[in-house]
């Protein structure tokens, strides 16, 4: 039996505060903070007392807790001899800096999709180290949904509104507070030193809300063939070009997709002087045209179907083929932000219908 | 580099060789004493002078710049002045918007016989930007959000067009299909209140269209990727000035697209009705009548009426049909033409200075550069070679500060200059919702006061303002210098 | 790279208010600077010694010097490091003299700005490449626009060098205002005897190719390789049959057409030949008062030609020629001065312009030389001259001097003595500006031997006094009185501005000009007869006023610049000119758009089209670079990333 708590309502702030301090180590505690504009946004925002927050869905996915939309991996300098100005020394400062960090009320889907970024960072032959650092410091507080959206379709991809996933601890919304279960090790050791009341009078209202949203689900589609007709529609240039004519090239599906991890390296200053120069990662898109231009202006994708062809093939099929499960997650945030609302489930299907 | 501290402040200098080079080296040759502070840059003429040059240095932290080149009519080119007076104007104009105070940038004519104007034009400038003081940095600006006030009075009636002769327009495309490679269109998109770009190459296709004030999208944005194709477009009023503006920019061929134009009502402020709709999963019915639309989900009944949830440019809109068409159908409502603000622009026309920065500021502290901005822009011609991600040129790093951010959407910007038709997809495309368009609108605001008035994508036959001069500008003035 | 920096004292004009040394120093932490040292001076023969040696001791391949403006040693530096074997772009200039140390007192202020300046030079030359001029043919054919004296000199002049001129001329006939005047100062020789001669040199020199009542079409190209089209407009008469006899001229039975060349001071035929000593001699039908050509009924010299070269259905013709270089010289009009109100606004007839005197003057003017009013053929005794109309004032826009009148109205007054001895002449004048050879002496001799009035003061009204003279109301500031004088003729000295449709040539030429017509020369002081279009010269009164030896003069400047010019077989082109990356490009063509000189078009490249920049038509602005937004047409050493590179030295942040 995992360990459970129960908080009200209104000691959330009071939680929070808490954490801070959370396995001995000051946290930065990631929360989804409201930002008022025309067309709302909820982001990802470090908490300070006193802090507005909302339990809302994430416009954009805390993927920025592991992988920062732009990170210093090294920082340099050249510094010359004052004897011989043609004499340099460079001197390199890796960045290891890291904070640890909680992610606290994402959904199962933004939590899963720490677990997809795990297997190519710290899986493969070489695990990366500052994806690591800040990996090995995260700690994931995922609530669960009470209900899912029209663009959500996460219990097609082997998610679900309370798969526990890439979490730490889950969070239900029971009345008027909410139910904490503990899904890890981490977890249990977070919630155990926590003195929140026991969540053990809570746990049936709790069981009862997520089936109550997983029994709203339609049945999932079957994609167990998704993989292979993608493979075997690589050469399909009609299927591709009529599935994605209206797809306008820009990178908003993949920098708001909680699986998306491609970077760009790129060196920004020369080192000398006062200002070091610096190694900087940046996200990258697999849209975008630059993103498999050669230096000799070859272009293997040179075409927004080749690229989203891609970007498709590598959810369902090229990654699955790895490492065995699809990487996307069903957030639906790709439909949603999509400037053309883009339908990847309607590809998907499509695909994968003969 | 920098300053020295406590005596200077950062001016930095852009001055052609041939004239105002000169005048300040025979300012030098008299030892006319000047402050210290400038730095010149030399280029070759005043109409080598990129605007961006002098926000990249503005954005970079310099306090001041100062731009001088030959007097009107003496260009050793000809006619780089000219140009340079226009863009270097809608560049002052444009400053503002951005929390910059426009008396940190000026520009001036100096000739190489003048060395004492330059001395004055130096003292003066040296003096105005210490009374200035250090430029606020962006990044120091405490965060600032506001939301526009979208309640307007349309200028015209707006409604869901459900008298338009869609099924006309159907038949009209299909007569003309078997000529054209495909027309754009919209159809339904995943769910009843949305709809998406369709691409008819069929009749079949052609059933699938749809029209209403779903029908946000731009279609002219793919036009130039099917330069070459005979194309069929339909077009709302406000899509046909894109098409207009590409055709003034021979962007694409008359001969290659055909207009189809209906009568449009207005559409709708999608991200409002997202917001007002919350989480949903299905929509069991929309109903509409000549003034809105209703929508029911599974978590109640929802009303949009046009008068309130229409998009911001639709207020304003004086062309509801087609500046330019090939096939008309419908009838329009009449339009009572009188000055407008758009809602953004209004909301920060309304702000100090330092209220300004501190909005950019919060609003690009959330953007994640997916350029989706960019991409959704009609008239971004560079499409796979934007500057903000080329290393040669080097605009731009890749750092993701809110300075960096913001430099994008002035190039964004600057480039649209004169060539905007304000029709808000940058915006729109905004997965944060950051109200970019503003930005566009206060620049096409400054175009029109030097312009006598100009709109882009109006007449097919304009020349776009900052590809053109005049030797006299009516509009465009020298500032005193005491 | 390997950079070496040279801090120059010049002495102890920068080294006075700049620590040398130390920026120097500083210099020494700057990015790929290997080698940095201070000069005393770095243009003087052991500095430029100092450098070439550096630059092979220390395997430099970029050289920053900081000392005076790049406008001043650019050149001289230039030369310098391509001696020691370096690409000659491969170097920087930092002005720390005009820019810092002559401008500036405070020593710690200068020097942080010297170093400053110093950086700057050494980001960009970080980012400098070698550039390499091309060459390319020169066409040795010369094109000279404007058949008036100074025209015809540079013509002459150039054809006497052995290269093809053509000499294309709007009129009827060469000569220009030379040809109209009677006599000349201050010899008083006969106009027309020292210029015909020069004018039948050009009719006969086997280098010359004369296209008359012809005007500039077009023209394109680059220096050394100019397309021209001319419109050779209809005369009517075909001028190859022509033999200038004039028999066409005496039976036409319109007397009554407006003759041009006398100024509309007497009316001539439909069919005339412009004057008797008109090169070419050649008859030309007016079409608005031909009545063959208005009626269809007439043909009277079609039927009286000997040698049947009468052609009614004649058209323009339009030809190209081929140059090489280029001679500007349109010359000039009078200025419209019927906008001085008071002096009749041209509604009094016997107010009338010194040139329309020159015609009346003259033997072959339509009085024959005896001068008799327009209004009643009356001999008049009191001429009044006034100078100064539409020059030197501000109120009608009009502030220069035109030059030469002070000395034509002397020159009048003495003619007019001449031809009427019992006339009195008075000139109203604001300054007396003789400043030529003789030219003093002559206005003395006005004065004193032919009794000339020369009142100083501006003249008020003129008003007829009904008594069939004219009343003429002045200030005689001088005597500080109001003076009023009784006039039989008042002959205005009208200030001069650029030709007609001179502006249009000039956008045709690519050439500037100033809003007088006045064409811009390169430089007012050191390149008077240059324009900032390669292989375009001025010569005459198109690029500012002059009298007619100063016109020859530069007529004769202008050829020898063309004959310089075409001293080479081959031309060099300045390598600082925008090029394409045909990657970025994407053909939106607003490049080709803004260019003031054309020389970008576009082209299709693997079906794509893209721009292209004709490297020797390009001046190397940038208005390209800065009007692509891809940043794909860049002008070769300012490219954006130089310009961003200086930028970035200055502001970081």
């Amino acid at each position: 039996m995992s360990t459970t708590r129960y908080v009200e309502q209104n000691a959330l702030p009071a939680l929070l505060e808490a954490l801070r301090t959370a396995f001995g180590q000051e946290q930065r505690i990631l929360v989804p903070v409201l930002q008022p504009a025309v067309k709302e946004s909820v982001v990802f925002k470090p908490w300070q007392l006193g802090m507005a927050f909302t339990l809302k869905k994430a416009t954009v996915p805390p993927k920025e807790a592991v992988l920062p939309p732009c990170e210093t991996l090294v920082q340099y300098k050249r510094t010359k001899n004052p004897e011989n100005p043609a004499e340099l020394t460079l001197e390199v400062t890796e960045e290891t800096h890291c904070q640890p960090t909680i992610v606290f009320g994402c959904r199962p889907c933004d939590a899963r999709g720490f677990s997809i970024l795990d297997r190519p960072y710290l899986q493969g032959p070489f695990a990366d180290p500052y994806y690591q650092r800040r990996r090995e410091s995260l700690t994931v507080i995922t609530q669960t949904c009470n209900s899912t959206g029209n663009t959500c379709f996460c219990h097609w991809t082997g998610s679900g509104p309370t798969h526990p996933e890439g979490s730490d601890v889950l969070m239900t919304a029971v009345e008027n507070g909410y139910w904490l279960e503990a899904v890890s090790p981490r977890g249990e050791k977070l919630l155990a030193a926590l003195s929140l009341a026991d969540g053990a009078p809570h746990a049936d209202a709790a069981q009862k809300v997520r089936e109550n949203v997983n029994a709203t689900l339609e049945p999932a589609p079957d994609l167990s063939k998704t993989q292979a007709r993608l493979a075997a529609r690589f050469t399909d240039a009609d299927f591709w070009r009529d599935q994605t004519a209206r797809c306008l090239s820009c990178g908003g599906c993949t920098y708001f997709c909680p699986t998306c991890y491609c970077f760009n390296i790129t060196d920004e200053g020369d080192g000398y002087g006062e200002n070091p120069g610096r190694r900087l990662r940046t996200w990258d898109s697999c849209m975008a045209s630059h993103f498999t231009r050669e230096a000799s202006g070859h272009n293997s994708r040179p075409n927004t179907q080749d690229r989203m062809r891609n970007r498709i093939s590598h959810k369902f099929s090229t990654y699955p083929e790895t490492w065995g499960t699809f990487s996307c997650n069903g957030c639906g945030r790709c439909i949603s932000n999509c400037p053309v609302c883009l339908d990847i489930r309607a590809i998907v299907l499509a695909a994968t219908s003969d | 580099m920098s300053t020295l501290k406590g005596k200077e402040l950062r001016i930095v200098g852009f001055l052609c060789n041939w004239c105002s080079y000169g005048g300040a080296d025979t300012a030098g040759v008299a030892r006319a004493t000047q402050p210290t502070d400038l730095r010149i840059i030399r280029v070759p003429c005043s109409g080598r002078i990129d605007p961006l040059f002098i926000l990249r240095a503005l954005f970079n932290g310099a306090d001041g710049v100062l731009v001088s080149g030959c007097h009107p009519n003496d260009c050793h080119y000809s006619e780089g002045n000219f140009y340079a007076r226009r863009r270097l104007e809608v560049l002052k104009q444009f400053l503002p918007v951005l929390g910059i105070d426009d008396r940190r940038f000026e520009y001036t004519w100096v000739s190489a016989s003048e060395g004492q104007r330059w001395k004055e034009v130096v003292t003066t400038f040296t003096e105005r930007i210490h009374a200035l003081g250090p430029a606020p940095v962006l990044e120091d600006a405490q965060a600032l959000f506001r939301v526009a006030d979208m309640t307007l009075s349309p200028l015209h009636a707006l409604g869901t067009g459900i008298q338009a002769p869609l099924e006309e327009l159907k038949s009209a495309i299909k007569s003309r299909l078997p000529e054209l490679d495909c027309v754009l269109g919209w159809q339904q998109g995943h769910d009843a209140i949305h709809s998406v770009p369709l691409f008819m190459r069929s009749p079949e296709d052609v059933d699938k269209l749809v029209w209403g004030p779903l029908n946000v999208n731009n279609l002219a944005v793919y036009l130039p990727s099917l330069k070459g194709k005979k194309t069929g477009i339909v077009v709302k009023g406000c899509d046909s000035r894109s098409v207009v503006e590409l055709l003034q920019e021979n962007l694409i061929k008359r001969d290659d697209v055909v207009i189809f134009s209906m009568p449009c009502e207005g559409t709708l402020d999608m991200a409002r009705v997202m917001q007002k709709l919350g989480s949903y999963k299905t929509i069991s019915q929309t109903d509409s009548d000549d003034k809105g639309i209703t929508v029911t989900t599974d978590t109640g009944k929802h009303r949009f009426d046009m008068s309130l949830w229409a998009q911001g440019k639709c207020y304003g809109c004086a062309t509801p049909g087609a500046l330019l068409a090939d096939v008309r159908l419908g009838t329009l409502h009449p339009v009572t033409p009188a000055p407008t603000t758009p809602p953004e622009l209004a909301m920060l026309d309304a702000m100090s200075l330092e209220e300004r920065r501190s909005f950019w500021k919060a609003q690009m502290d959330r953007c994640l550069r997916c350029y989706a901005c960019r991409n959704a822009c009609p008239m971004c011609v560079c499409r796979d070679y934007c500057v903000s991600d080329s290393r040669d040129p080097h605009w731009m790093t890749q750092d993701d500060s809110a300075n960096e951010k913001l430099f994008f959407q002035t190039i964004h910007a600057m480039h649209l200059a004169g060539r905007c038709t304000g029709c808000g997809e940058c915006q729109r495309a905004c997965p944060v919702g950051i109200p970019i368009l503003a930005l566009r609108q206060h620049i096409a605001r400054a175009v029109g006061t030097l312009f006598d008035g100009y709109q882009a994508g109006i007449q097919p036959k304009a020349t776009p303002p900052l590809l053109g001069f005049e030797v006299q500008e009516k509009n465009i003035h020298e500032r005193e210098w005491k | 790279m390997r950079i070496g920096v040279f801090i120059c004292h010049c002495g102890s004009n920068i080294g006075g208010t700049v620590d040398c040394a130390q920026v120097a120093h500083d210099a020494q932490s700057l990015p790929e600077v290997v080698y940095a040292i201070n000069l005393m001076y770095s243009c003087a023969e052991p500095g430029q010694a100092a450098i070439e040696e550096a630059i092979k001791e220390y395997q430099l391949t970029g050289v920053v010097v900081a000392s005076c403006s790049p406008r001043m040693h650019e050149p001289t530096f230039r030369r310098t490091v391509e001696r020691a074997g370096l690409n000659r772009y491969m170097f920087e200039m930092a002005n720390i003299r005009e820019h810092v140390s002559w401008i500036g007192k405070d020593k710690e202020a200068n020097t942080n700005k010297a170093n400053e300046l110093v950086a700057m030079a050494v980001e960009k030359l970080r980012r400098n490449r070698p550039l390499h001029a091309q060459s390319f043919d020169v066409n040795k054919r010369v094109l000279v626009i404007g058949g008036g004296v100074a025209g015809i000199q540079a013509a002459l002049d150039c054809a006497d060098g052995n290269i093809p001129v053509v000499l294309v001329e709007r009129e009827a006939t060469i000569g220009g205002k030379m040809a109209k005047l009677d006599k000349t100062f201050p010899t008083v020789d006969c106009s027309a005897c020292i210029l015909g001669p020069k004018m039948v040199d050009v009719a006969q020199h086997p280098n010359i190719t004369l296209h008359a009542f012809s005007e500039i079409e077009s023209i394109s190209g680059y220096v050394g390789n100019f397309t021209v089209t001319i419109r050779k407009k209809s005369t009517y008469v075909d001028w190859t049959k022509c033999t200038g006899c004039g028999a066409c001229t005496e039976k036409c039975p319109n007397k009554k057409t407006p003759d041009a060349f006398n100024e509309f001071t007497g009316p001539t035929t439909a069919i005339s030949i412009a004057f008797p000593q008109a090169i070419p001699k050649r008859a030309v039908i007016n079409p608005d008062y031909c009545r063959q050509l208005q009626k269809g009924k007439c043909g009277v010299c079609a039927k009286i030609c000997p040698t049947g070269a009468i052609k009614y259905e004649m058209e323009d013709e339009v030809i190209t020629e081929e140059v090489g270089a280029i001679v500007a010289a349109t010359g000039y009009d009078l200025m419209d001065w019927t906008v001085y109100q008071e002096y009749g606004g041209g509604r009094y007839p016997d107010v009338i312009t010194s040139l329309q005197y020159e015609r009346l003057l003259s033997a072959s003017g339509p009085t024959g030389g005896h001068v008799k009013r327009p209004s009643d053929g009356r001999e008049p005794k009191n001429v009044v001259f006034i100078q100064c109309v539409g020059s030197r004032d501000k109120s009608i826009g009009r502030p220069y001097c035109s030059g030469f009148c002070c000395m034509y109205t002397a020159k009048q007054a003495v003619l007019t003595k001449e031809h009427i001895p019992d006339a009195q002449s008075f000139v109203f004048y604001m300054d007396i500006r003789a400043s030529g050879k003789l030219y003093d002496e002559f206005i003395r001799r006005t004065i004193e031997e032919y009794g000339t009035e020369y009142i100083r003061g501006r003249v008020s009204k003129i008003y007829p006094d009904g008594k069939g003279s004219y009343t003429v109301c002045g200030v005689d500031t001088l005597m500080g009185k109001a003076i009023t004088v009784s006039a039989d003729l008042v002959v205005l000295a009208v200030g001069i501005e650029g030709s007609k449709d001179a502006s249009k040539l000039a956008e045709k030429l690519r050439i500037s000009y100033d809003k007088y017509g006045f064409f811009m020369e390169s430089h007012p002081k050191l390149k008077p007869v240059q324009t900032n279009t390669a292989g375009v010269f001025l010569a005459g009164v198109c690029q500012g006023t002059k009298d007619i030896p100063s016109s020859v003069s530069q007529g004769s400047a202008a050829a020898s610049k063309v004959l310089t010019l075409f001293s080479a077989d081959k031309l060099q082109n300045d390598p600082q000119i925008s090029a394409v990356d045909i990657k970025r490009c994407v053909g939106c063509g607003k490049c080709v758009q803004t260019c003031p000189f054309g020389a970008i078009q576009l082209t299709e490249i693997r079906g794509q089209e893209k721009a292209q920049v004709i490297d020797t038509v390009c001046q190397g602005c940038g208005l390209c670079s800065s009007t692509c937004p891809q940043g794909a047409i860049q002008l070769a050493h300012s490219t954006d990333n130089q310009i961003l590179a200086e930028v970035h030295a200055l502001c970081q942040r």
